[in-house]
């Protein structure tokens, strides 16, 4: 039950930064992701928070107490916080019983062993490993592992949880059940989750909240839908979604009152939402537009875009479709490929509401 | 490339075998056989060669001084006797009695020191915690000789010099560097995340030490004594320097039987063998640890 605050962070390895200058709000209750690809920071950000590395700048704050506070050279031990947390690689004791790992944090702060007893049955029925006290971690199943760690972080009852890619190590069936248990566990519980991953799609579907990290720097803190549809800038774009959004360079000009962005291989007409570009005196800019948002049509229609058809692939669900358009490889999702084949020529209609255009020069998004 | 050869060879035996096909040929496992046997032969006479030292010193401990001079070395006792090993026992008592008592002190300390600078700097890395393991590295190849004197006038001023204590306590410092080199990366090996949990569980530094290093070393610290026991046990260069007659080690007695005049060499090797006793016990006793904590060095699972 708690709200976490932080305000430019800063941790630095030698010259480069790993985290850089960071602020978050993370609001009572809430599962709060940490996204980005592998060397974004976002572990960093973590265990700076955990009290595990002392960050060079910035402060965290629990509700009103600070609990890293560079000026005023505060930086209270991991012991002190009231957090647990939740390793990658599950961080099990080897040499304890799955009894001694879950009681393990509560012997450190010396509960009467009635009590702890008491505790370590009870979180382990909830977790349905109450058959597995007396096995070591070695005789454990991966998901097994899994459920002891998680044990031994609820048993604490702990202000807020940070998890660390707690389902990364998985194999991808269990990690999907593991995904929709750990929301109700969310939940039941209702305490604050720091939860950090790179798989966007566990991210997106397990998240109140979602912050992008790329290279230290934070990219966007949005809900989860917001995030997919209004991304502020071309990184966030391109991370989020699978398969990508189609990215296409091109240049902004104006022709009789209307607005349009040259492709090279076409002149593009934007809807009017865009007018207010006119003033804004971008020249270089980059046309986005999310697979699922291409039509395909077989005549040309006004505003569409020719293209080949280069691969076909079926996904069961939904057939996505590699085109060539110019130069440029476009993927499109369509329900189905009725009767188009590979090489066919064919005419791409985007959806005017859901495209979006970028700045190069900034990267971000031009409607904001 | 070899596999398949083999193979092909055990294809070959079958088939000759099995069609009692008559030829001049020489099957694979005769020749294998007769490789072997020629192997053999090889290694039991470098080991008899190896063991002839160890067996006509056996061979003397159990003569009387009069078979000494009539037997040669190789040859066993005319009339077998105990004597040598009852007086060796009772010139080499004491002095077995003070290297045991100093080895396996200075063994424990400088063990768990060792283990406790290993975890700490691997684990708890602080600033310039790579230059003290680089000085402690370098401690392990100063030559003993080089710091004899001052070694020698601090014991001296300590107000140690021929006690138990000096021993234990230069011992202990010596052992250090080698100790924690040992711990040090076989800690490596623990995953920095085992620290971390057990630091947001709410361990501070020493009950992660006692709760969670000191339970996972039982092979480390298996390699650590045998190690520090065979060469504390051994080292004769300090038993010299640091004692006299009030603290007397057995390596330093033992040379002390056959220093005399007139050497008794059948007490001398029953000395020996007396001497070596220690060692031996605890190899057969944890030498399967010993393999295996020098094979491994990581910790798995």
């Amino acid at each position: 039950m708690t709200n976490i605050i932080i305000k430019n962070l800063v941790k630095k390895y030698g010259n480069t930064f790993a985290v850089n200058n960071i602020n978050l709000d993370i609001k009572d209750g809430e599962l709060f992701i940490l996204l980005g690809p592998s060397g974004c920071g976002k572990t960093t950000t973590l265990l700076c928070i955990a009290g595990v590395i002392k960050p060079e700048e910035g402060e965290i704050w629990f509700d009103k107490k600070p609990m890293t506070h560079s000026a005023k050279k505060v930086n209270e031990r991991p012991q002190n916080r009231n957090i647990a947390m939740v390793f990658q690689d599950y961080a099990i004791y080897p040499h304890m019983t799955v009894f001694k790992n879950i009681a393990f944090p509560l012997e450190i702060t010396k509960c009467g062993k009635k009590e702890i007893k008491r505790r370590v049955y009870k979180t382990a029925k909830s977790l349905g490993i109450e058959g597995l006290l007396e096995r070591k971690p070695k005789q454990l199943s991966g998901g097994q592992r899994q459920r002891v760690a998680l044990a031994r972080a609820i048993v604490r009852e702990p202000a807020a949880f940070l998890m660390d890619e707690p389902l990364s190590n998985l194999d991808a069936k269990l990690r999907v059940f593991a995904r929709a248990e750990l929301k109700k566990l969310h939940k039941k519980l209702g305490t604050t989750i720091i939860y950090v991953t790179h798989d966007q799609i566990e991210a997106m579907s397990i998240g109140d909240t979602i912050a992008i990290l790329n290279e230290g720097v934070l990219e966007q803190v949005d809900k989860p839908d917001i995030i997919y549809n209004f991304p502020e800038n071309l990184f966030v774009a391109g991370f989020i979604g699978s398969p990508p959004m189609n990215m296409l360079d091109g240049i902004f000009m104006e022709k009789n009152g209307d607005i349009y962005i040259d492709l090279d291989f076409t002149e593009y007409k934007l809807p009017n939402r865009f007018e207010k570009i006119k003033k804004m005196k971008i020249n270089k800019m980059v046309l986005g537009v999310r697979p699922e948002d291409i039509l395909i049509s077989s005549e040309n229609v006004d505003n569409s875009i020719k293209a080949i058809i280069d691969i076909i692939e079926p996904m069961g669900r939904e057939v996505e479709i590699h085109l060539n358009v110019g130069d440029h490889a476009v993927i499109a999702l369509a329900k189905s490929i009725e009767n188009l084949k590979i090489g066919d020529e064919i005419y791409l209609i985007l959806d005017d509401k859901k495209i979006h255009l970028f700045d190069k020069e900034t990267k971000k998004n031009v409607i904001t | 490339m070899n596999s398949q050869k083999e193979n092909l060879d055990i294809i070959q035996d079958i088939k000759y075998t099995d069609s009692h096909v008559s030829r001049v040929l020489i099957s694979p496992k005769i020749k294998r056989f007769v490789k072997r046997t020629i192997l053999y032969i090889i290694l039991i006479a470098i080991a008899f060669i190896m063991l002839l030292p160890l067996w006509s010193g056996i061979m003397a401990a159990f003569k009387t001084q009069a078979d000494l001079s009539l037997t040669s070395p190789l040859e066993p006792p005319l009339n077998p006797t105990l004597d040598p090993f009852i007086s060796a026992w009772e010139e080499l008592q004491r002095p077995l009695i003070n290297s045991i008592l100093f080895t396996s002190m200075a063994t424990i300390f400088s063990c768990f020191l060792g283990s406790i600078c290993g975890f700490v700097l691997t684990k708890l890395k602080f600033k310039g915690s790579n230059t003290v393991f680089l000085f402690l590295t370098i401690g392990i190849f100063l030559p003993y000789q080089s710091i004899i004197i001052p070694l020698f006038m601090t014991i001296r001023n300590l107000g140690i010099y021929d006690s138990l204590w000096a021993m234990v306590l230069v011992h202990t410092i010596y052992g250090i560097p080698m100790t924690t080199l040992l711990f040090r990366s076989y800690y490596e090996s623990i995953p920095e995340s085992l620290i971390n949990a057990a630091k947001t569980d709410g361990a501070g530094i020493l009950k992660i030490y006692r709760r969670l290093i000191l339970p996972l070393s039982p092979l480390p610290f298996v390699v650590a004594a045998v190690f520090q026991f065979t060469s504390i046990w051994n080292d004769y260069l300090f038993a010299l320097i640091l004692t006299g007659a009030n603290f007397e080690p057995a390596s330093f007695a033992l040379s002390n039987m056959a220093g005399g005049t007139e050497t008794a060499w059948n007490q001398t090797m029953a000395g020996s063998f007396l001497y070596s006793l220690p060692i031996i016990i605890i190899f057969v006793l944890l030498g399967k640890y010993l393999m295996q904590g020098l094979m491994t060095g990581a910790l798995k699972g």
